[in-house]
């Protein structure tokens, strides 16, 4: 089973209240977290810094609970995209973007929509959640985006914080599963305090008000992020991710399993 | 003899009521609610995002303790999903932030009894 998974905890300069989330996440039982650096092209000129090693940051990652395992931090790169020519940036091969575990492109508009599902080398699509849709969603970038692995993500922090937002979350996520019909769906937080941090079954249930099945929304808490991670594994290699888990075999199984006759053989 | 003294029941799927262990989470120093406060805020959340349809549920409060702000929460199962949706999306009580953390959910009150996720791994 996948273990549970928040791919959008944000990456503030504040190191003391990363830790504090990191521990709150960790309690709550996720087993990896993503920490989020967002680069908005209409604010200035903004460069694409290396990502922050995690095991540079915190020197002992706080353990799970209910497992014996320390949680798992990945980084991840969201870019906010209103013009096509932001768009060059992630075809040209920048070194720095290559070192970013999961990349997410929060598109504005339709056509920006259309390009990040049908071309644009992406993990993940951020879902307004704060406004009304600028635009419809319509189902051929949609279907195109699930047949390439893209997953979209809807985050549920606003709809803790204010009314009027979880009216837009609500709506949005609903005009979304209508055309998507609940596939490829991944939920997380964007939490900045420990408070606005949600129990992965609190927001598996809250998949279910999005119309969501419970399967759906429960794989939009575990499996899906997963997948995610696979697919933004796949662009460090050439096609393919496969990983193989040694089997402890036992040692006196081992023995029995030689027929007898076959073990006189072998010393004679 | 009569064989009518028993009689075969069958459960449907289907429990009468769900129970939930939740804890309230508060930030230091705030106002504890006492359990009238605390099904106030329930009712108070249900009316939030379901309204007054909501606020009708018919939502119970069975143990409260005001040390550690737990409590158990029995409600109708086809309710469930409303009362925990609601209390996910809680986000201020007094003006303050809180969280509520369900703990447990079931059928049945007796698996409330204990939890294997509080137990020391080695």
């Amino acid at each position: 089973m996948a273990g549970f998974a928040d791919l959008n905890v944000p990456q503030g300069a504040d190191k003391k209240s990363l830790q504090s989330l990191l521990e709150a996440t960790a309690h709550l039982g996720y087993s990896v977290v993503a920490l989020n650096h967002v680069i908005d092209f209409k604010e200035k000129k903004q460069e694409i810094i290396k990502p922050v090693s995690p095991s540079e940051l915190f020197p002992s990652l706080p353990i799970v609970q209910g497992t014996s395992k320390r949680i798992k931090v990945l980084t991840r790169l969201t870019l906010v995209v209103s013009d096509p020519s932001h768009c060059n940036l992630l075809r040209s091969t920048s070194a720095n973007i290559r070192l970013y575990d999961i990349i997410a492109v929060f598109p504005k508009t339709e056509k920006l929509f259309h390009i990040a599902c049908t071309t644009l080398d992406v993990d993940l699509v951020c879902i307004n959640v704060t406004e009304k849709l600028p635009f419809y969603f319509r189902r051929p970038p949609v279907n195109m985006a699930i047949d390439r692995g893209i997953y979209f993500e809807l985050l549920y922090t606003p709809a803790i914080k204010d009314s009027t937002m979880r009216r837009y979350t609500i709506s949005n996520a609903i005009s979304l599963m209508q055309i998507c019909k609940g596939k490829n769906i991944v939920i997380s937080s964007a939490a900045e305090r420990p408070l606005e941090l949600r129990g992965p079954y609190d927001v598996a249930n809250l998949g279910l008000l999005f119309g969501l099945s419970e399967g759906e929304a429960k794989a939009a808490v575990s499996t899906n992020c997963r997948a995610t991670m696979l697919h933004g594994e796949t662009r460090k290699s050439a096609c393919g991710v496969v990983y193989t888990v040694k089997k402890p075999r036992k040692v006196e199984e081992e023995e029995t399993a030689v027929p007898a006759c076959k073990k006189a053989k072998t010393q004679a | 003899m009569a064989a009518a003294a028993f009689e075969r029941r069958v459960l449907q799927s289907a429990a009468e009521h769900h129970y939930l262990r939740v804890r309230l989470e508060l930030p230091d120093g705030g106002a504890r609610p006492n359990a009238a406060q605390f099904k106030q805020l329930v009712v108070t959340a249900l009316r939030e995002l379901h309204g007054e349809v909501g606020a009708a549920l018919p939502v119970d409060v069975l143990t409260y303790e005001e040390k550690t702000l737990s409590a158990i929460l029995r409600v109708i199962s086809s309710g469930l999903v409303k009362l925990w949706s609601a209390l996910t999306l809680l986000g201020f009580y007094q003006n303050r932030r809180c969280a509520f953390r369900v703990l447990q959910t079931s059928p049945f009150l007796l698996a409330l009894s204990g939890n294997s996720r509080e137990l020391v791994l080695d």
